[in-house]
């Protein structure tokens, strides 16, 4: 009878199977080693964005003034500012949102839908000097004239859009008594104008090339409402 | 927002602007002196025909205005200073002072714009020629059919002052292990070669619409008054 000794079986296999795990424990942390090694270069290396809080600091302002010096002060630029500020009715034109308020006394009387500029370039393929940018402009404006039933002279722009040669100044093709609507508000002398619409259907989108068109009720409500030499405010 | 809220929502604005003038005066204490000297920058640009902002950092609020008065306000989410640092030897930048008149050098109101350009002219079609005629009249303008690219909701503007102001709807992430992560994370990318450095910002949090619809204002010479509220 051949009796097997169990001391012959854990002899062999158990040595090489402990060394196994050993390299592989080693192996692990050498890794390890090696990625907090990388780790920390890369920690070091980076310049991650950080904020820090803005303080508002004003220590540096007149504080050797006394106080009825600020007071005098404070109250001229009030002055000054009220003598600045638009009185009466006025005009508020928000070119991104594409909303027109008519205000009068600081109260807003009507709010419209309005369409703006879409601020695109238009190059004129004979010359690269000659550029035109389609923007509604901001800023102060004032109205300067009121027309019924306003002709629009197409200037060069206007054509070489759409991919025409310019017709000499003052050929018939650039007279065209549709498309502004029934009513004109003209901002200033540069051809901005507060006008009416064929296509109604793109009011409240940035589809002009500077002017600002309106629908027909609201057109109407601006002219009526709105004397000659009313500030118009665009941003 | 409706019709009426945001006439209503004007008018406040408007009025707004009244209350906190008559505030100069109606206290019994001097007014602060940091204070008048921002309503004196304010005198300055409120006598030229051109919109300016107004940066209220304690209020957190950018007002938009001509003459004087509000025509619309974003309330920031925060108002941040934002740049590079190590880790390990963060050098933070100080506040510029207040009040102050910063300017936009450039903006992507200036840069951020579409290009036509037809490739060639041609002469303009006799009456009797057949050429798809405008609509409505003879030589209407066409609609522009094509969608005008939304503004970017985070986007830097140079300014006169060596700042960038910094438009965004979403800060870095800040402290703790997102710091360190985000600093293993550039540094990766500087060691391949894939990072460049900006300059540190004056960083305007707000949301994604406000953040559109002022991109255009951010032009070239754009006056920014850094205000500071009375006592």
């Amino acid at each position: 009878m051949i009796v097997e000794s169990p001391l012959a079986l854990d002899d062999a296999p158990e040595p090489r199977r402990s060394r196994w795990w050993l390299v592989a424990l080693l192996t692990l942390l050498g890794l390890l080693v090696m990625a907090a090694a990388a780790g920390a270069y890369l920690l070091r290396a980076g310049r991650p964005l950080m904020s820090s809080p803005f303080i508002a600091d004003s220590t540096g302002y007149g504080f050797d003034q006394g106080p009825q010096e600020l007071r005098r002060r404070a109250i001229a630029a009030e002055k000054e500012l009220d003598q600045v500020a638009p009185k009466s009715v006025w005009i508020v034109i928000d070119t991104y949102r594409n909303r027109l308020h008519v205000v009068e006394d600081g109260n807003v009387i009507r709010s419209a839908v309005c369409s703006t500029g879409t601020g695109r370039v238009l190059k004129d393929p004979r010359s690269d000097k000659r550029i035109w940018v389609f923007d509604t402009p901001m800023g102060e404006r004032t109205i300067s004239n009121k027309r019924k039933n306003p002709v629009w002279a197409k200037p060069d722009w206007a054509f070489i859009e759409e991919g025409y040669l310019p017709p000499p100044a003052g050929s018939p093709e650039r007279f065209d008594d549709v498309s502004l609507g029934d009513f004109g508000l003209y901002m200033g002398s540069d051809g901005y104008i507060i006008h009416g619409t064929l296509f109604k259907s793109l009011l409240g989108r940035r589809v002009t090339h500077g002017c600002v068109r309106l629908g027909d009720e609201d057109l109407e409500f601006v002219y009526k409402r709105t004397p000659i030499g009313t500030h118009v405010y665009l941003y | 927002m409706s019709t009426s809220a945001r006439q209503s929502a004007l008018t406040s604005i408007f009025t707004s602007t009244l209350l906190a003038a008559a505030a100069v005066w109606a206290g019994d204490g001097p007014p602060d002196a940091g204070f008048v000297a921002a309503r004196e920058l304010e005198v300055q640009l409120a006598k030229q025909p051109a919109i300016y902002l107004r940066l209220d950092p304690q209020r957190r609020v950018l007002e938009i205005r001509a003459r004087g008065i509000a025509l619309d306000r974003v309330d920031l989410i925060g108002i941040e200073l934002v740049s590079q640092q190590a880790m390990l030897r963060p050098s933070l930048p100080a506040s510029p002072q207040i009040p102050a008149l910063w300017r936009v050098k450039q903006g992507p109101g200036d840069t951020d714009r579409e290009v036509i350009a037809p490739t060639e002219l041609r002469p303009m079609p006799k009456d009797d020629e057949e050429e798809a005629p405008a609509q409505g009249a003879g030589t209407a303008p066409q609609p522009t059919a094509t969608p005008i690219p939304e503004p970017p909701i985070s986007y830097r503007a140079q300014l006169e002052n060596g700042w960038d102001l910094w438009v965004t709807g979403e800060l870095p992430p800040q402290g703790g292990m997102r710091s360190w992560i985000a600093a293993i994370k550039d540094g990766w990318s500087r060691v391949r070669g894939e990072i460049v450095d900006v300059p540190p910002a004056i960083t305007l949090a707000m949301h994604g619409d406000d953040a559109r619809r002022i991109h255009h204002l951010l032009r070239t010479g754009m006056p920014i008054l850094v205000t500071v509220e009375a006592n």
